[in-house]
Parts: structure tokens; C-alpha cells; sequence
């Protein structure tokens, strides 16, 4: 049998690489608002249909099973620590828990307000509209908290998520020791919304909601596919960006996974790169573009966090909706410290059964079984357990990085990544300081129920990473403008996660979805605007 | 094949001659036995379940977790959290262990008493240091096994809170904010 070799031409206006939450973002308002040719190439696979879910949930609760078959690559593997290895249609954001708190303005400039990183080129007032769209197209429940900590200029498109009976006890909690928390934000329906269901309290929304109340990415790919507006090729990797003699991206080239002999380049007037924390800056690398600042995959931000679990004189259920929490940006809009030592953090409110399972073995060792351990049980679950935790601010380190490990290859033989993270001298300097304040506030805050702490914790984790492929306004010290267009290329956009200058200290991915939103705008001004356009989170 | 052989038999199989082929044959035969023995696994249940489950609910949690087992599967892949790139995946089925540990409760267990049969439940398990409950599959007897599968369920949490809370089951959202129902008298005696 001869085998032909095949090459494959595709021609476009807009040439999308990735298909997560931040690409969604980016054809989604496209979509909606301009008349141009879409194509997103995602190297993973589909994911299974909301139909199929139930089953799969039900998996992953009797067996521990991935309720997501197939979504990641082999080979793929990653040195260092990685979020999630999910690479398919709707990426990580298939798995995330659809929290979605702002960043607060001081993020925006943390220079200026505590000399301590750098300033972002844009502040929050420029993002907050794209907050508001964002929001929108998600589709998030939220509560208005205390105007001065949670500034808004419009009321979320769905009301709150209720408080369980359980939060409420806890924040009553909370308000003994002076602090003002309410419902978490979250990309959870709250009622019937963008023609997805409202939440029903599964209560499994990490790793898989079996009913689509939360949000996630495959619900725009699958209306923006339905309605044509997006064409979107799966299970091809991008191995590569390449640019005429102008600096002009001109073409991407991508290996078919079903048949890897055939190359498949894709031709458009504007490219996107929307590849997450890890693979934008990694495609950006093999291909050698957009570094004359030499930062690409510097500048890796996240934010640590320390955890704590109170056992308090109150009676609580767990199980009631876990996943749901309170929140506060009491500590996030704080002002500079007169000792010149900074930190700030968030603050959530979970219920938890930490240290209430039931046992096999008592206090003194004896064997239980039946009735016993139902007793046992009983007896130790009539005081409630909350579980504390605090992201707090990290500020990156230039060597907080992603570099290409020549000794570790892809399939195709390219260099995998490799990822480290380290602080920023300043940063380093408080880190202990930081970790025990935190836990001297989870203390004082048992002390006020009359509880204790029980737990705690720090993880060396930085969750929410991002950076990568930062935004500012020089090109010497930046890849991308505040549009995620990179400095080098005026035909390439970067968007989403690796534009961040810092990572704050709150789940960033509605902020990740914002500067999308803003990107999008810029990107969809070479284009023309759509006859009528669409309502946001009428796709998604 | 007699009851005392099948037992060695099975005992041979799943520990002595680890060999893939032939544990998958003591895992088919395992699967049968269990069901042969699925009295056993009532009696068993009976012994070390809940009292409030009674006899109908010990045979109910038995029937499930003989689903359990038999829809088990061997090198699934695991969910993968974040802070990792590493995949895990299920491990060897339990399952000929198991049997062979139901069936060398004994002959008579079915007819002794709760507290007899408890007994020579703790003589299996005294060698289990840990207080914690394993997860299922990890489960060194299928008496923790068991254990480790009725209480890890919404059902007992709820027998333990002595509350309709429904764990992980969907809910009406506006509910949440009351306190749980306690539960009803059948509830009760689950």
C-alpha cells in the first residue's frame, strides 16, 4: 500500500490556537460582533456531551475515575508544576470549579500603592466593562459586597447563589471577628440561563457538573459551531508560528494527530495565540517569535495560599453544597503598611468534614464496627468543621520561568517544557511572615466562635498560574501590549492568562476571560462589524 | 469442586501465583463465588453495618456493593487534580481476594450470631492499625471493604446527621438555605 502524503491549506481571517476559556472568549465576541472567518485549531480531542456526563459522574464518585476520557495528550508531560495536564476542546476550564471573583484595583498597581512589583498598563476601571461582559457570557451568580471592597458598576446577570444553611451559621461566625464575607461569585446558574440549567446542587462541580449550570468552554464551541461561526479543527497540534521578512506572521503549522505525515498550515491576517500559562509561551519559543525582550515564559505568577480547618461549637450538615463558599476582599483593598512589609490576601469560608469521617479505630484504639462507628461518628460531628483558606499574593520572580527542556520531546520531537517557579526578592523576604499572619488571623478567627484550629497548612502550590508573556507598554521589558498584541508582531496576539503581570491573590479566571474580552475588541477592530449584533451569553 | 478446596483454591490463585492470566481467571471465578456466597456477604453486612439498616437494608448495601465489585475496572484511568501531571490508574481488581476472604469467614457463619460473626470479624481485621476507613479498592479485607463502601455514602452520611442532607444528590438550589429535614422513621431505620 503507498502512502500519499497529504498537505492541508486553510485560509482564514482569524486563526484562534487553543479552544480554552480564553480562545472561547476571543470567537465568541467575534462572533457576535464582526464578519470575519474564524478558524481555532485545538490539539485534543472533544469532549464527551452533556448527555453523557451523568454516567460519567457517577464514575468518578463510585471509582475515582476521569469523568473527562481522553483529555490530554501522551507525551505531553510537563517538568515542574503544572495546573492540570487537560489539553481538549474547552482545555482546563473543562475541570475548574467556575469561581469567578475580580481582581481588585490595587492589583492593577502594586508598584505605585506598596513598591513592590510592577505596575499593570491598565488599570482596573480600564478592564471593568470587560468584567461586566465577561460576566455575562459565563453567566455568573454573584452578590453585591460592600461597595468599597467590591466595586461594580452593574449588577451581576444572575442574582446570588443562596447561602447554605451552613455558610450562613459560618458567616455569622465571621462576623464576630469584624469581617464582612458574602456569596462567592461563581459561573454557576443561579436560574435557567444562556439555555443551560440552573444548578441543582450536585455538588461535583469540580471535576465534572453533570447538568451544564456551570459554565464551561464547550458550550460556546458548540453554539458558535452550530450557528458557523467558528470552524474548529480538533486533535491538531500547532508546532509552529512562522512570519515573512515584515514581521508579519503569515502562517501556522500544524501535524494532524490522525495522520501525522500530513502537515496542515493555516494561513489568516490575524493570529491568537491562546494557549494557557504553558503552551502559549512554549509555542512562542519553537517558533522564535515575539521575544526580542527575551521575556518570553518569564514572569511565571500564581498565588500561594494557607489553609486552615476550626472545629466550632455548632452543629453543621456538610454535604449541603460543599463546593459553595463565602468570600472576602477585606484584606485585598488594604492600605501600604507603615514597617514597609506588605501582604495581601483573600479570604473564603467552606463547610468541611476534615477530621469527622468515620473510623475504624476510637480515641483509645479500639476496634469499632456497626453501631459503633455510627456512634462514634455521631458523637464527633455534633460540633462543625469550616475550612479557612487565604491566597496571597506572590510577586514573580524574571526567573519565575518556562524554558524548553532539549532533553525531554514531544512526539514530534520538539523540546517539552519545563516549568519553575521563584519569587521576587520581595516577596521571598515576607513569605514566613505572610504564612504566619495569615494563620494568626485563621486563630483569632476560632477564638471569636469559640472554636479551635484543628489544621493548618501551607501549600508551596501556585494556583491560577499564569504569566508567561506579559503585558506593559515598553517592548524592552514586555511581549505584548495591553491588547495582547506582542510588541513584535502586529498581526499576533497573545491573550488570557500569560499577559498577566501578577496573579493577585483570588481565582484569576474571570480576570483571564476579561483581558480576552479586551483583547477580542482590539482584535475585532480590522474587521468588519456584523449587520446586528448579538447579546453576550446568548452562545455561551 | 467442594467449598473447603474452592477456597484453597481461590486463596492459591489470587496470592501465591501472581500471574496476570491467571489472576484474571481467579478474578472471573472470584466474581462467581462472590455471588455463590452472596448470603455471606448478607450475614457479613448484617454483622457490620448499621442495626437501623435491618435485614432488608443490609441485603440492599450487599446487592450494591456486589455491583460495586462487578462493574470495577481494572487500569482506569484516574482522576488527575491539578498540581500534576502524573496519571493514575485503578488498580488490580480486588475482587478473588475478596471472595477468598468471604469465603474463609466460614461454613457456618451465616448462622451464627451478630456478635459471633463481629468476632471473628475483628479477628481479621486486628491487624489493621489505622483508624481511617480505606478507600474501597484498597481495602486489605472485604469486611473493610465493605466498611469503607457503605460509610463513604451519602446514605450513611445522612443516617449520621440523622438528616435528609443528600449528599452529591441533585437538590432544588433554593432548599439549601433551610436546615435539613430530619429524617423520617422508615428514613431512619433505613
Amino acid at each position: 500500500m503507498t502512502y500519499l502524503r497529504q498537505r492541508v491549506a486553510v485560509e482564514c481571517d482569524v486563526c484562534i490556537v487553543g479552544s480554552g476559556i480564553s480562545a472561547a472568549m476571543v470567537a465568541d465576541k467575534l462572533a457576535r460582533e464582526r464578519e470575519a472567518r474564524v478558524v481555532v485549531i485545538e490539539a485534543g480531542d472533544e469532549v464527551p456531551s452533556l448527555g453523557r456526563r451523568g454516567a460519567l459522574r457517577q464514575r468518578f464518585l463510585d471509582y475515582d475515575e476521569n469523568p473527562w476520557p481522553r483529555d490530554h495528550l501522551e507525551g505531553y508531560d510537563v517538568e515542574g508544576p503544572l495546573q492540570s495536564r487537560s489539553m481538549c476542546v474547552g482545555g482546563l476550564a473543562m475541570h475548574w470549579g467556575g469561581v469567578t471573583p475580580r481582581f481588585s484595583p490595587e492589583d492593577f498597581k502594586l508598584r505605585s500603592l506598596y513598591g513592590v512589583g510592577t505596575d499593570w498598563p491598565i488599570s482596573y476601571d480600564d478592564l471593568e466593562p470587560h468584567y461586566l461582559e465577561a460576566e455575562r457570557v459565563l453567566g455568573v451568580a454573584g452578590e453585591q459586597g460592600p461597595p468599597q471592597m467590591d466595586p461594580r458598576s452593574a449588577p451581576f446577570p444572575m442574582p446570588m447563589l443562596p447561602l447554605t444553611y451552613n455558610l450562613e451559621l459560618l458567616k455569622a461566625w465571621v462576623a464576630k471577628a469584624g469581617i464582612a464575607m458574602w456569596s462567592q461569585p461563581s459561573a454557576k446558574n443561579s436560574v435557567v440561563y444562556g439555555g443551560r440549567a440552573q444548578c441543582c446542587r450536585n455538588d461535583t462541580c469540580t471535576p465534572i457538573c453533570p447538568i451544564g449550570a456551570k459554565y464551561s468552554p464547550d458550550f460556546t464551541w458548540d453554539a458558535l459551531r452550530r450557528a458557523k461561526r467558528v470552524e474548529l479543527m480538533t486533535r491538531t497540534l500547532v508546532r509552529r508560528l512562522e512570519k515573512d521578512g515584515s514581521g508579519r506572521v503569515t502562517r501556522v503549522v500544524a501535524v494532524r494527530r490522525d495522520a501525522p505525515n500530513d502537515e496542515v498550515e493555516v494561513r489568516a491576517r490575524t493570529f491568537v495565540v491562546a494557549g494557557g500559562y504553558v503552551w502559549s509561551a512554549h509555542l512562542l519559543l519553537l517558533s522564535g517569535l515575539a521575544n526580542s525582550s527575551g521575556l518570553v515564559g518569564k514572569y511565571l505568577c500564581g498565588h500561594r495560599n494557607v489553609q486552615a480547618y476550626v472545629r466550632l461549637p455548632m452543629k453543621l450538615y456538610p454535604g449541603i453544597n460543599g463546593q459553595h463558599s463565602l468570600v472576602s476582599k477585606q484584606f485585598m483593598r488594604v492600605k501600604r503598611r507603615d514597617d514597609g512589609r506588605y501582604l495581601r490576601h483573600d479570604l473564603r469560608v467552606w463547610e468541611s468534614s476534615v477530621g469527622q469521617a468515620p473510623r475504624l479505630r476510637n480515641s483509645a484504639g479500639k476496634l469499632l464496627l456497626g453501631d459503633e462507628i455510627l456512634d462514634d461518628w455521631r458523637s464527633r460531628t455534633q460540633q462543625g468543621v469550616a475550612r479557612l483558606r487565604a491566597y496571597y499574593d506572590v510577586i514573580p520572580d524574571r526567573s519565575s520561568e518556562l524554558t524548553l527542556d532539549s532533553s525531554r520531546k514531544s512526539p514530534w520531537g520538539d523540546p517539552l517544557p519545563k516549568l519553575a517557579f521563584r519569587d521576587a526578592p520581595e516577596s521571598a523576604a515576607v513569605k514566613d511572615w505572610s504564612e504566619e499572619t495569615i494563620r494568626g488571623l485563621f486563630a483569632e478567627l476560632a477564638r471569636a466562635g469559640g472554636g479551635e484550629v484543628i489544621r493548618a497548612q501551607s501549600d508551596a502550590f501556585q494556583d491560577h498560574p499564569a504569566g508567561g508573556c506579559r503585558m506593559g507598554d515598553d517592548a524592552g521589558s514586555s511581549v505584548t501590549d495591553s491588547w495582547g498584541r506582542t510588541h513584535d508582531h502586529e498581526n499576533l496576539f497573545v491573550v488570557g492568562a500569560p499577559t498577566c503581570v501578577s496573579g493577585s491573590c483570588a481565582n484569576a479566571t474571570l480576570t483571564f476571560c476579561a483581558l480576552s474580552l479586551r483583547s477580542a475588541a482590539e482584535i475585532g477592530r480590522a474587521f468588519p462589524a456584523r449587520a446586528s449584533a448579538v447579546t453576550p451569553g446568548s452562545t455561551g | 469442586m467442594s467449598v473447603l478446596s474452592r477456597r484453597n483454591f481461590v486463596v492459591w490463585l489470587s496470592s501465591a501465583v501472581p500471574l496476570a492470566v491467571v489472576a484474571r481467571r481467579a478474578d472471573a471465578l472470584g466474581a462467581a463465588w462472590i455471588r455463590d456466597d452472596f448470603e455471606t456477604l448478607v450475614a457479613l453486612a448484617r454483622a457490620i453495618l448499621p442495626s437501623q439498616l435491618g435485614t432488608d437494608g443490609a441485603r440492599r448495601v450487599a446487592r450494591d456493593f456486589q455491583r460495586w465489585i462487578d462493574e470495577y475496572r481494572e487500569n482506569a484511568e484516574l482522576v488527575h487534580g491539578y498540581g500534576t501531571s502524573a496519571l493514575r490508574f485503578a488498580r488490580a481488581s480486588p475482587r478473588a481476594r475478596w471472595a477468598a476472604q468471604l469465603a474463609a469467614l466460614g461454613d457456618g457463619f451465616t448462622s451464627l450470631s451478630g456478635e459471633e460473626r463481629r468476632e471473628i470479624v475483628r479477628d481479621a481485621l486486628d491487624d489493621e492499625r489505622s483508624d481511617r476507613l480505606p478507600d474501597v479498592a484498597a481495602a486489605p479485607h472485604v469486611a473493610l471493604a465493605l466498611l469503607a463502601f457503605y460509610f463513604g455514602s451519602s446514605e450513611a452520611a445522612d443516617l449520621c446527621h440523622e438528616a435528609r442532607i443528600g449528599r452529591e444528590r441533585c437538590r432544588p438550589l433554593a432548599e439549601q438555605a433551610r436546615k435539613p429535614l430530619p429524617l423520617r422513621g422508615r428514613e431512619s431505620r433505613a
